[in-house]
């Protein structure tokens, strides 16, 4: 039979060579010698990771990553991101829904507060910042998903909908994450453009978060145009965007800036920030919809209740309402003050 | 145990896809050509891929491994170690490669090159349909016209400038077959230049050896160096030059605990699985050798009873060696006196004791005393004629050995008959055309420059050119040039033109030829480099994986190579070229006599048979195609290390695997070939021998005989001359000849009967005589330690002509001027100009060349199958660490590599590696399509540009010529690197 | 049930590259793409060895276990294969496998990868044995032939064992009795936590 005999074939021959003379040699005392001895000096496993924590060598193909023989990073990798990445991200995650879950049940939505100039509206985003906030917000969205797909998918989506679905899902997850990261990172780029100049910190946020930035009692802390919570979140986002984009780039443009062992890191960090990321943008989503009554006109219509925005950004509206006394100024259904 | 992981599909064959396909015939050869030339796309375009309806594989069962696929078996045409390749074919496509466990050389085992050879034959780069340069545009021409314009071209030439102004450029790629009808057609035509590949590799190895003992070949064999317990490799990097051998020599040094020492200015990936590393100064092999021996003889390690009884002028020997004290040595060549008393301790005491030499040593200017010393150490230390010993002498490519056998050589006709009136004689018997035709052939070559006038008998007689100056003579004045007319006409037969040193010379030579025809399955360097504009061809020639023929394995093994597929392409075999030239220029019927033709193309079996009966004096005379073929037939039964088949086997019982030459007689008389040359512990009968008695029976009052030496169960007990019909009659041996071997022997003698020897005798009388009383044909000579027709009868340490080591020229001074190949040798006048013009100081850095495992040769056809171009995309220089610091060069990047001469340089990238010490560059020397920092692409006909081009390290290589056989001075050049 | 691995005795390996161009050849793989490949350490030095490295199919492969569609499985031999038809090109695989195995096909914009390849032991794929789909995907079959992989069957000096774990251990460790010496299983350790002792 065909099988057997090629396989025993293989393995007679192999063994010949091991077989052939009985051992008999002595073996030699070596002379004292500084000369090379290559047999003798040969180079092993043990030795080499004391050097280096991979094995690397010379290798004539182009491709230099091959040139590392072993890397067991590999392991201490796949260790992290199958060991502990699904636990942080469910963590911080659930965490972060859990907290909000237990903020609106306990605090419940912040209403609106009524006075005499409510109904009155105020441009607070104007339509580039609305288009870039959104262009962003929905990037994200998407990437976050495929990128939680990365993790989860295979352990929550693909159980339900077999592995064939589940493969052309995470294809074209794939492919968004790949291709919308790009409009994401222009996102987070026309953001630092519009926004920086008003996120820069200062002394009244400090009074803001020794308010409790109004959460804790009734009291509203003074805010100018972004109150200190405001800032944490767009610092957070271009901080995070802009890591995610750094590490992102990387993983599309791979071992064009770094090894094996920077790949993985950055794929680390790309992650560790991802889920992090995913889990704070719920509070921001929680905040600018379902937790505050008022708020989610600032990037809806882009107009809010002057009485929300005197109540949450007075100093703002003070200093709007003092450009519109020496210009014209946007007030639909309001004649100026006199 | 070993599982599958479904048993019940053990009967099926692979590539059932491809297979299927075919079998179908819903994929035709051609369509496989097609496809093969997209693989490029391969299983990244997997879905592009249309294979036609396929058999669902539950449906093919044993239909598809039955008729359907076809184990063909050829030789790897690569290297000289003689691979067996076992090819899958379906409907003439080769669709897959196997091991090939049965053959005892390679025991399923390839290199890089062996293992994707199935490229070579559909390569899309291949030449397809024959062209020519018209305008300096290549247009396609069929095979017709190409021939008769050649044809009328070269009878053109010879008309006004004579049959010598047509150089012949053989091939080492070429079957024995093809070999042998290249140099027949040579000898038709009328000239001596017909050269091939072993002029640049090993011509130095066949003169110095041959000149020792008798024959120009490895003693031994691969496998036998299984048996060393001692080796020594010497200028030689089996590991990237012949992988397979290092099977052997790996497994040897494993079983018996072997010493295996690598001298060489490189620390090779061989130097690294030695058990020492001896680093030399390129081109100081006889200081070290020399140095070795000093030792041996100063302790007494030799072995005197052996010196005694086979070797001649030991003593000679000694008084040169006395010289080279352990000081002298280390000033010369910097290696340390008590490494190599250690090296030669063991060499001498370690035995069996086998020296591997490669073209580290041959290819120098004093290559061929290089040579002669080494088989002297071997002598001296009684390392010859037994098992584990010998010299180990690794040819370069597949058929080199058969080549050279077959007088592809400029100084012989088949067989090593050597020129001579006899030589001619015996061929022309064996043609059966009149010598006075052959002679009315060649030039009368006429008195210049002070030198005599030739007749034809002198010109017949006369060495021709050889191919490491083919340009010097085009590019000579015509009264330098020893010949009728200086060369007009290339006709170039599978060799690269980029092999040669001096490449800005040759290119030069390429330019002023009137005619150059390049045959070959690539275009070649000499297609690509140089800027002509008419009057060159280009003829696609298949590879020997596509005709028949046999091919001779560096262990003087023959093994027979069956068709594997028809010819691709347009491309035609060798062998209808050769007829259709022969026929083209009228002596086709002549030529072809006792060959048969069909379609064209003369019968491969038929060839070698006519060979048979021609070469007596090499014992090619009982290798019949039916032994081959049975040979390859029955590969496994022979022996791993002995290799001989068990003496029982009704079809090749007793028989050394291949029937390495000598295999004495007519192939009746089943002489089983010699395993190991001059083994005088076996019967002649099994494949004993002795040195050839070859230089005469005395010199100088001392005996040129063996004494007290004879091979065993001899009817003669001591030494003996070889043997001649008046040998046989005063023996009384004449008598145990047959009436019908009488009456040949009558009939070849004539007159002059008693001059009928072993090797001119037709009717293999003699030697059949010979093996029954147990003698050897060739005599019982002593083996030669004064070889005193050569130029250095004992050799001495001559400086390379470009040396970095000025100080010592004036001791060690390259040989006087003098006319050698019917030109100049200006060697002394380059050595003291580069002396006086200290050269050395502006050009510091020892260049030397060599392999790498992925290319062979010039390096065309490798570079143009990209499952090897893939593994080597650039030409580099290796430079020592240090030297890269001092010029700020980085590894990687790209460098200037200038040469001595012309100014030449060379843009290549940087190989930053203490592989090579301080003060060495090397650079490998398979590429070319880069010249001078120009891309030359585009000179490549459309689409036949190998993959990979890179600059040839010969634009840089210098001046330097052994003076016995012409051999180019590669190793040990100068150069300066700088960075880009 | 015979569990498959690979060895390379770096004392044998002389980085000759037979089993890169045999792999090329047995499934016409690609430029650019390498199953297999050998790497010289020490390079220029004593002490210099090659070892012949491709996908050494590790217990625990770590490759599937990173894998975020679960396109690789197990054979009964103990082969890690996986599925083209399921897998994303996302690269994970190649992040965590310590021995540099899986290859993309450049496909797209921004480095952007293709369907992974890797040495699949001759064992070709999830397709039905021998089956042209399966041929053109993942390339030759030659274990379901009875044959082991055709880079270790044409090793030059026979420095690359391949069959199954427990004999080719055994062949090294005798080779390594005779000859004196040895510098181990290269990536045993890694890949299947053991290794061969002496």
């Amino acid at each position: 039979m065909r099988l057997g005999t090629t396989i025993s074939r293989t393995f007679v021959a192999m063994m010949a060579l091991v077989a052939v003379a009985a051992i008999d040699a002595p073996v030699r005392a070596q002379a004292p010698t500084t000369a090379p001895n290559p047999t003798a000096d040969s180079v092993n496993e043990d030795l080499l990771f004391k050097q280096d924590p991979k094995i690397h060598g010379r290798i004539s193909i182009p491709d230099q990553k091959a040139a590392n023989l072993i890397q067991p990073q590999g392991r201490e990798w796949r260790l992290f991101h199958e060991g502990w990445m699904p636990w942080i991200g469910a963590a911080a995650i659930l965490g972060m829904i859990a907290a909000l879950a237990l903020f609106f049940f306990t605090r419940g939505r912040i209403k609106l507060e009524h006075s005499e100039e409510s109904g009155r509206k105020i441009l607070r985003f104007n339509g580039f910042e609305r288009f870039t906030h959104w262009m962003t917000a929905s990037c994200f969205v998407i990437l976050g998903l495929s990128g939680l797909n990365y993790i989860f998918g295979k352990r929550l989506l693909m159980p339900i909908i077999g592995p064939e679905a589940f493969a052309t899902l995470a294809q074209w997850a794939k492919y968004s994450h790949v291709y919308l990261a790009w409009p994401f990172m222009l996102g987070i780029v026309f953001m630092v453009a519009v926004w920086l100049r008003d996120n820069i910190p200062n002394k009244i946020d400090w009074q803001w978060i020794k308010a409790g930035g109004g959460f804790i009692g009734k009291a509203h802390p003074h805010a100018e145009r972004f109150n200190a919570g405001q800032k944490v979140v767009f610092w957070m986002v271009t901080g995070f965007g802009t890591a995610m984009g750094i590490t992102g780039l990387m993983m599309l443009f791979p071992f064009y800036a770094t090894d094996i062992n920077g790949m993985q890191v950055m794929q680390g960090i790309h992650s560790l920030i991802g889920v992090v990321f995913i889990a704070a943008i719920l509070a921001h989503i929680y905040i600018g919809s379902l937790g505050m009554e008022g708020a989610y006109d600032a990037m809806g219509s882009g107009k809010v209740d002057l009485a929300w925005a005197r109540s949450h950004h007075d100093l703002w509206v003070e200093k709007e309402q003092a450009k519109t006394a020496s210009g014209p100024q946007l007030r639909p259904h309001q004649a100026p003050a006199e | 145990m070993l599982i599958k992981r479904k048993s019940g599909d053990a009967g099926r064959t692979k590539h059932q896809a491809v297979v299927a396909g075919l079998a179908a015939g819903t994929l035709d050869r051609r369509a496989f050509l097609r496809r093969s030339g997209l693989a490029a796309g391969g299983l990244a375009a997997a879905g592009s891929i249309q294979l036609g309806s396929v058999r669902k594989a539950e449906a093919a069962g044993s239909a598809v491994s039955g008729p359907d696929v076809v184990i063909k078996k050829n030789i790897c045409t690569h290297c000289s170690v003689g691979c067996t390749v076992t090819a899958e074919v379906v409907n003439g496509v080769w669709v897959g490669q196997e091991p090939s466990y049965a053959s005892p050389i390679n025991r399923g085992t390839h290199c890089a090159k062996g293992a994707a050879i199935r490229e070579l034959v559909h390569s899309d780069r291949r030449l397809k349909y024959p062209m020519k340069l018209v305008g300096g545009q290549w247009t396609r021409v069929s095979w017709e016209q190409a021939i008769n314009e050649i044809g009328d071209k070269i009878t053109a030439i010879r008309e006004k400038n004579g049959a010598d102004a047509v150089y012949w450029l053989g091939s080492a790629k070429f079957t024995n077959e093809a070999s042998y009808l290249f140099r027949k057609l040579g000898a038709f035509w009328g000239t001596n230049s017909v050269d091939h590949q072993a002029r640049i590799c090993h011509s130095t190895t066949v003169a110095g050896v041959a000149n020792t003992w008798g024959y120009g070949a490895q003693t031994n064999s691969y496998n036998d160096i299984r048996n060393a317990r001692t080796m020594i490799i010497l200028g030689g990097n089996p590991a990237e030059a012949h992988p397979v051998s290092m099977q052997h020599v790996l497994s040897g040094k494993e079983i018996n605990r072997a010493n295996m020492i690598v001298i060489d200015p490189r620390f090779t990936r061989t130097a690294a699985h030695g058990t020492e590393y001896v680093r030399i100064r390129s081109g100081t092999d006889i200081p070290v050798i020399w140095g070795m021996l000093w030792h041996i003889f100063q302790n007494g390690w030799e072995d005197k009873e052996f010196i005694r009884k086979r070797v001649y002028a030991m003593d000679d020997v000694r008084k040169e060696v006395a010289k080279w004290t352990p000081e002298e040595v280390e000033r010369v060549s910097g290696v340390p006196g008590e490494q190599l008393k250690r090296v030669a301790e063991l060499f001498a005491k370690e035995k069996p004791s086998t020296l591997i030499w490669c073209m580290g040593a041959t290819q120098h200017t004093v290559g061929t005393a290089n040579v002669r010393a080494l088989c002297i150490l071997c002598l001296a230390t009684g390392n010859v004629g037994k098992p584990g010993t010998g010299a180990n002498i690794f040819r370069g490519h597949t058929n080199v050995q058969g080549a050279t056998d077959l007088g592809l050589d400029v100084t012989s006709l088949p067989l090593y008959y050597g020129l001579v009136e006899g030589a001619w004689k015996h061929w022309a018997r064996v043609w059966e055309v009149e010598y006075d035709w052959l002679q009315s052939r060649f030039d009368e070559v006429p008195a210049q420059a002070g030198r005599k006038a030739r007749s034809r008998k002198e010109n017949m007689e006369a060495p021709g050119i050889t191919s490491t100056r083919w340009f010097d003579a085009v590019n000579l004045p015509a009264d330098q040039v020893d010949q009728k007319s200086p060369i007009k006409a290339m006709m170039v037969f599978g060799h690269g033109g980029n092999t040669v040193t001096r490449l800005p010379d040759a290119i030069k030579g390429m330019n002023n030829l009137e005619l150059l025809v390049v045959a070959d399955p690539h275009p070649t360097t000499f297609a690509a480099l140089d800027a002509r504009q008419d009057n060159t061809y280009l003829l696609p020639i298949c590879t020997t994986l596509e005709c028949d023929g046999s091919r001779t394995a560096s262990n003087r093994s023959l093994q027979w190579g069956e068709q594997i597929v028809k010819p691709a392409f347009e491309s035609k075999s060798d062998y209808e070229v050769t007829y259709l030239l022969a026929k083209k220029l009228g002596f086709a019927d002549s030529m072809f006599k006792n060959i048969k033709v069909e379609n064209n193309v003369p019968l491969a079996e038929d060839i070698l048979r006519e060979i048979n009966r021609g070469g007596w004096s090499t014992g090619y005379c009982g290798q019949s195609p039916e032994r081959l073929k049975a040979h390859m037939k029955n590969q496994a039964k022979f022996d791993l290390v002995t290799l001989r088949a068990p003496k029982d086997d009704p079809e090749v019982g007793g028989d050394y695997y291949g029937l390495p030459w000598p295999c004495w007689g007519k192939p009746e008389i089943r002489h089983p070939g010699t395993h190991i040359l001059y083994n005088n512990n076996l019967h002649v009968k099994d494949g004993g021998g002795a040195f050839r008695a070859r230089f005469g029976v005395e010199r100088n009052g001392q005996t040129l005989l063996a004494e007290d030496s004879f091979s065993k169960g001899s009817d003669l007990t001591d030494g003996y001359p070889e043997f001649t019909m008046g040998v046989f009659k005063k023996l009384g041996w004449d008598k145990d000849l047959t009436a019908e071997e009488m009456a040949v022997i009558t009939r070849v003698g004539g007159n002059t009967i008693d001059a009928v020897s072993w090797a001119t005798d037709l009717s293999g009388g003699i030697q059949r005589v010979c093996l029954d009383h147990g003698v050897v044909p060739y005599g019982n000579g002593k083996a030669r330690a004064n070889a005193w027709n050569l130029p250095d009868p004992v050799p001495v340490h001559r400086e390379p002509i470009y040396t970095p080591r000025p100080d010592l020229v004036a001791k060690y001074p390259t040989r006087p001027d003098e006319r050698q190949f019917r030109m100049p040798n200006i060697g002394f006048t380059v050595q003291k100009a580069a002396v006086d013009r200290e050269i050395a100081k502006s050009f510091p850095i020892i260049l030397t060349s060599g392999r790498l495992v992925e290319y062979e040769g010039g390096g065309e056809e490798t570079r143009s199958n990209p499952w090897l171009a893939e593994l080597q995309q650039e030409m580099f220089v290796e430079i020592n660490t240090q030297d890269a610091a001092e010029r700020g060069i980085k590894d990687g990047a790209w460098v200037w590599v200038s040469g001595p001469e012309d100014g030449t340089q060379a843009k290549v990238k940087a190989l930053v590696t203490e592989r090579v010490g301080r003060g060495v560059a090397f650079m490998p020397f398979h590429f070319s399509g880069w010249y001078q920092g120009k891309d030359m692409r585009q000179y490549y006909p459309a689409g036949t540009d190998p993959v990979v081009l890179g600059e040839s390290v010969n634009t840089i290589t210098t001046y330097g010529f052994d003076p016995v056989t012409g051999m180019q001075e590669p190793k040990a050049a100068l150069c300066q690197i700088r960075a880009a | 049930m015979a569990r498959m691995k690979f060895l390379c005795d770096a004392d044998r390996c002389i980085e000759c590259n037979a089993c890169v161009t045999a792999c090329k050849n047995e499934h016409e793989v690609p430029w650019g793409i390498n199953r297999r490949r050998v790497v010289t350490l020490n390079d220029g030095k004593p002490g210099e060895r090659s070892v012949s490295m491709a996908c050494m199919h590790c217990t625990d492969a770590p490759c599937a276990s990173v894998c975020p569609v679960n396109c690789f499985y197990t054979t009964a031999d103990a082969v890690v294969l996986h599925s083209k038809d399921l897998c994303i090109g996302c690269g994970y695989c190649f992040y965590a496998c310590p021995f540099g195995a899986p290859q993309y096909p450049r496909v797209g914009n921004f480095g952007s990868r293709g369907k992974m390849d890797k040495c699949t032991y001759c064992t070709g794929g999830p397709e039905p044995d021998l089956s042209t789909i399966e041929y053109e995907k993942y390339g030759s079959n030659r274990l379901a032939e009875g044959k082991l992989p055709l880079c270790a069957e044409m090793c030059s000096t026979k420095a690359l064992l391949a069959g199954d774990g427990e004999m080719i251990a055994q062949i090294y460790r005798e080779r390594v009795i005779k000859r004196g010496y040895g510098s181990g299983a290269w990536g045993w350790k890694t890949a299947y936590r053991e290794t061969v002792a002496i």
